[in-house]
């Protein structure tokens, strides 16, 4: 009676997700284990300040962002400068196809400022909507926009991809032009 | 949620508005989006640790424990 079993079941579906953002805020799945960790308590002590019937998911990734930048505040930023043992120890399983691809990935993704980093999870991964994004990290939903909109050039020059994400006949005559090998 | 024979009449996802600036879409077709996906799924497609669900289960106990009227 003290608490709703449907509450533990739908924290148990939402981890995953919340190991994804958490992994890509900090940088080390040690950390984001943490992370999510510090996340479920929080969340699970004030369960009764979730209005049931909104977002559930929404609610927690507020709950784990706010938790990551609070220690960030505290910590400093000492994770800045361990970039590429970051991207180590989030390349996954070697064994796993496309794993250099992930790792090239991860390290690009380290590039980003971290306020364009989570702007881009949250649409391009998560699957929040903008406006969701916008009130998770409290800000405009234009502001996200152009986070991420900032964030997919960076990527995009980063990663070597050229005309990325225009559709239409835009993208097929980059893509034609951008199709012959520099060398 | 399989589409794929629905492909005359209606299409049942709406189209974000690429056609007046598509900067932000970060859809399946787009190499950054695809690329963003599996990296992120490389990470949420692993089973839930042990530790949070015993981390649930701790909370749930204390919980009930605490809120547990005294008897008698």
């Amino acid at each position: 009676m003290a608490q709703e079993p449907d509450f533990r079941r739908e924290l148990i579906a939402i981890i995953p997700n919340l190991r994804a953002f958490a992994a890509s805020l900090a940088g080390s799945f040690d950390r984001a284990d943490d992370l999510v960790q510090e996340t479920l308590v929080k969340a699970w002590d004030k369960q009764h300040t979730f209005q049931p019937g909104t977002n559930l998911k929404a609610w927690l990734f507020t709950i784990l962002r706010n938790e990551f930048y609070t220690q960030m505040r505290k910590k400093g930023r000492e994770v800045q400068d361990v970039d590429g043992i970051h991207a180590m120890q989030l390349a996954g399983h070697p064994e796993q196809q496309g794993h250099l691809d992930l790792q090239d990935f991860r390290k690009a993704l380290d590039q980003l400022p971290d306020d364009q980093r989570e702007a881009l999870i949250l649409i391009g991964a998560s699957g929040f909507s903008y406006e969701e994004a916008a009130e998770i990290c409290k800000c405009a939903v234009g502001t996200i926009k152009s986070r991420v909109s900032r964030a997919r050039t960076r990527m995009s020059d980063l990663l070597g991809i050229e005309g990325d994400g225009e559709f239409g006949p835009d993208s097929i005559s980059s893509q034609i032009i951008g199709v012959a090998p520099a060398a | 949620m399989e589409d794929r024979d629905n492909r005359e009449g209606a299409q049942p996802q709406p189209q974000p508005d690429t056609a007046s600036g598509g900067s932000t879409d970060l859809g399946s077709s787009s190499a950054i989006g695809k690329r963003l996906k599996a990296y992120y799924d490389d990470v949420a497609s692993e089973p839930v640790p042990d530790r949070f669900l015993s981390l649930l289960d701790a909370l749930d106990a204390a919980e009930s424990a605490s809120k547990t009227p005294r008897q008698g």
